[in-house]
C-alpha cells in the first residue's frame, strides 16, 4: 500500500452532491479574435438543491453545464463535485440528461438504460434488473423492450432521465431536456421529474429557455448575462412544494418571473 | 369476400406472366428466335453445356467475391477515414466525386495492358467500379452520425474505442449497408462487362463469344444465370439488412438508405 501521509482526506460523503463553482472562465480562440464566453463564474450549489440556469442564447449556461459534466475544460477556474475536482466525464458523480436525440436509436429503451453500466463491465443480471428500477422510477415500467422509434417524445425523454440515474449519481444535469417536446408534454414532464426529485434526493442543474419552466421546477434560479457570461442574479424560490399548475397565475410566481425577465431584457 | 389480390401475389402473377410469354411469344412465331429464344430452348443449350457454363460461372464468381472483397473492405476502411477525419476529406473527396462521374469502363483497356485478360484485370476493374459508391456511402454514414450520440457517450465515459464500437460502427451500419448493396451490385455489373470487352473466360465471355456466332439460345443461356448471380446477391443483402439494421425505421440513416436504394446514386456506366 502506498502511504497517503500528505494528501488532505476528501469527505464526499458529507459533500456528495454539492457543486463548487469558483471563478470559472472560458475563452474561445477563433482565428480572428478570442471570445470570451464565461468571465469569473462562481457560484455554490447544495446537495439536494434544484437549481435552474437561464439566460438569453449565447450567455454559456449551455457551456457552464458541460464543464460541470466534464466533457469540456474551463481556460480558468475549478469546478469541484462532491468535493473532488472534476477533470473528465464521471458517471458515478454525475448524470447528464440531453435533448430529446441522445438515445442510441439501435437501443431498446433497457439497453440504452444499461449502456453506462455495459461500459464498465457490469455483469448483464445486474445491469438489467439495476435499469428496471430505473425505468420504473421515471414511470416506464414495461416499456423496456421498445427501440426509441417507438416510444413518444417524453417517453424518449423519461428513458433519458433513467439511463442518467442508473449509475446513482448524486448530481444529474440537465441540457434543456424539455426543449423538444410540447408545451402539454412539458408540463407533465416538469411534475414528473420533480417527483423524481423529491424520491431520489439529487441534486439537480437545470438549464431551459422558459422563465416559467425555471420558476416552477427551482429552489433557485441563475440568471445569466450574454457575452461575457457572468452571474447577474440569483433568486431563491420561495413557492411552497408540491408545485402546482394554479400557483402559475399567482403573484409571487409572476413577480419571480418578471425579476429574470428584466435581467435577460437587459443583457439581450 | 371480395377478390383483392395482395401486391405480393399480383408481383408473382407479373412474373409468371412474363417467363410464360418468353415461351409463348417466340413458340408462335411472333418474335424471331434470333432476338428471343424460347425459354426452354434456352434452357435446352445451358443444359447441353452445362459444363461450359459451370465453369464459367466459376471463374465469374471468383471474380465477383475477390472484387467485391476489395470493393467493400477498401471502400469501408477509406470511407471511414475520409468520414472521420476532415483533412483527407478535403483533399479526397473532390476528387472521389469527380471521379464518380467518369464512365470508368475506359479504363478497361489499360488494365488488360497492365494485368493480362486474365481474372487479374477483371478484379481490378470490378474492384475499382463497386469500391466508389462503398466508400462515399461509409463516409456519409460516419459523417452524418449525430454528435450529440457520441456526446452523450462520453458523458457516461466511454473511451475512444468504446466510442467506436459501441457508438460509431453500429450508428453507420444502415448507411453502409445501402453503400454495400449499389457497390456490390455495380462488382457483378464490373464483372461482367469487362469479362464481355476483352477476356477468355467466364460468363460475359460466353455470351459475347456466342453473340459473334448468333447463337441466341446460348447468349439467353448466359444472361439467365447472370441473372441469377444478381438475384442470389441481392437476397444476401437483404439477409444481412434484416439481421444487422431492425432499428433503422424512423431515423435519419433509414431515410438516408431508403434513397440510396432506390437508386438515387446511380453512377455513370
Amino acid at each position: 500500500m502506498q502511504p497517503l501521509a500528505n494528501v488532505t482526506p476528501l469527505k464526499p460523503a458529507a459533500r456528495a452532491g454539492a457543486i463548487e463553482v469558483k471563478n470559472v472562465g472560458q475563452v474561445f480562440k477563433t482565428r480572428s479574435q478570442d471570445v470570451v464566453a464565461l468571465e469569473d463564474v462562481s457560484l455554490e450549489i447544495k446537495p439536494g438543491r434544484f437549481v435552474v440556469l437561464v439566460g438569453p442564447s449565447g450567455c454559456g449556461k449551455s457551456t457552464l453545464l458541460m464543464m460541470m459534466a466534464g466533457l469540456r475544460q474551463q481556460t480558468a477556474g475549478t469546478i469541484a463535485i462532491s468535493g473532488a475536482p472534476i477533470l473528465q466525464p464521471d458517471p458515478d458523480r454525475v448524470g447528464v440528461v440531453f435533448q430529446e436525440a441522445s438515445l442510441f436509436p439501435w437501443l431498446t429503451a433497457e439497453d440504452n438504460v444499461e449502456f453506462p453500466l455495459a461500459l464498465r463491465g457490469v455483469p448483464k443480471a445486474e445491469r438489467r434488473a439495476k435499469a428496471q428500477d430505473a425505468l420504473k422510477l421515471v414511470g416506464l415500467d414495461g416499456f423496456g423492450k421498445r427501440h426509441p422509434h417507438e416510444l413518444s417524445g417524453g417517453m424518449k425523454q423519461r428513458v433519458s432521465i433513467a439511463r442518467g440515474l442508473v449509475q446513482d449519481p448524486p448530481v444529474l444535469l440537465m441540457d434543456e431536456p424539455f426543449a423538444a417536446l410540447d408545451e402539454q408534454t412539458r408540463m407533465t414532464m416538469g411534475d414528473e421529474l420533480l417527483r423524481i426529485w423529491a424520491a431520489t434526493g439529487k441534486t439537480v442543474v437545470f438549464v431551459t429557455h422558459s422563465l416559467t419552466e425555471a420558476v416552477y421546477l427551482a429552489d433557485e434560479v441563475i440568471v445569466m448575462s450574454a457575452r461575457p457570461g457572468r452571474i447577474v442574479d440569483h433568486l431563491q424560490v420561495q413557492l411552497p412544494r408540491p408545485r402546482t399548475y394554479e400557483m402559475l397565475s399567482g403573484d409571487a410566481f409572476g413577480s419571480l418571473r418578471d425579476r429574470i425577465w428584466r435581467h435577460i431584457r437587459k443583457s439581450a | 369476400m371480395s377478390a383483392r389480390i395482395s401486391a405480393k401475389t399480383l408481383r408473382y402473377l407479373i412474373v409468371i406472366g412474363l417467363i410464360a410469354l418468353w415461351e409463348l411469344l417466340p413458340r408462335a412465331g411472333l418474335i424471331p428466335e434470333l432476338f428471343l429464344p424460347s425459354l426452354s430452348s434456352t434452357l435446352i443449350a445451358g443444359w447441353t453445356d452445362a459444363g461450359e457454363y459451370g465453369h464459367a460461372l466459376a471463374v465469374t464468381l471468383y471474380e465477383v467475391v475477390v472484387s467485391m472483397a476489395f470493393a467493400c473492405g477498401g471502400g469501408i476502411l477509406l470511407g471511414a477515414i475520409v468520414g472521420s477525419l476532415p483533412r483527407p476529406r478535403i483533399l479526397i473527396m473532390p476528387m472521389v466525386s469527380s471521379l464518380y462521374a467518369v464512365p470508368l469502363v475506359i479504363l478497361y483497356p489499360v488494365f488488360t495492358v497492365w494485368l493480362g485478360i486474365g481474372s487479374e484485370s477483371k478484379i481490378a476493374f470490378a474492384s475499382i467500379y463497386g469500391f466508389l459508391p462503398t466508400m462515399l456511402a461509409t463516409a456519409a454514414g460516419i459523417q452524418t452520425i449525430d454528435p450529440q450520440l457520441l456526446l452523450a457517450a462520453r458523458s457516461m465515459g466511454a473511451t475512444l474505442s468504446q466510442r467506436l464500437v459501441r457508438v460509431i460502427i453500429p450508428a453507420a451500419i444502415p448507411t453502409v449497408l445501402s453503400g454495400l448493396r449499389v457497390g456490390g451490385a455495380l462488382v457483378i455489373v464490373g464483372v461482367v462487362v469487362s469479362e464481355m470487352l476483352i477476356s477468355s473466360a467466364g460468363i460475359g465471355y460466353l455470351i459475347s463469344r456466342y453473340r459473334t456466332i448468333l447463337d441466341s439460345a446460348h447468349v439467353f443461356a448466359g444472361v439467365l444465370l447472370v441473372l441469377f448471380l444478381a438475384i442470389g446477391f441481392n437476397a444476401v443483402i437483404r439477409w444481412i439488412e434484416r439481421k444487422a439494421a431492425i432499428w433503422q425505421t424512423g431515423t435519419r440513416a433509414g431515410q438516408a438508405n431508403e434513397d440510396i436504394a432506390t437508386g438515387a446514386m446511380q453512377p455513370a456506366t
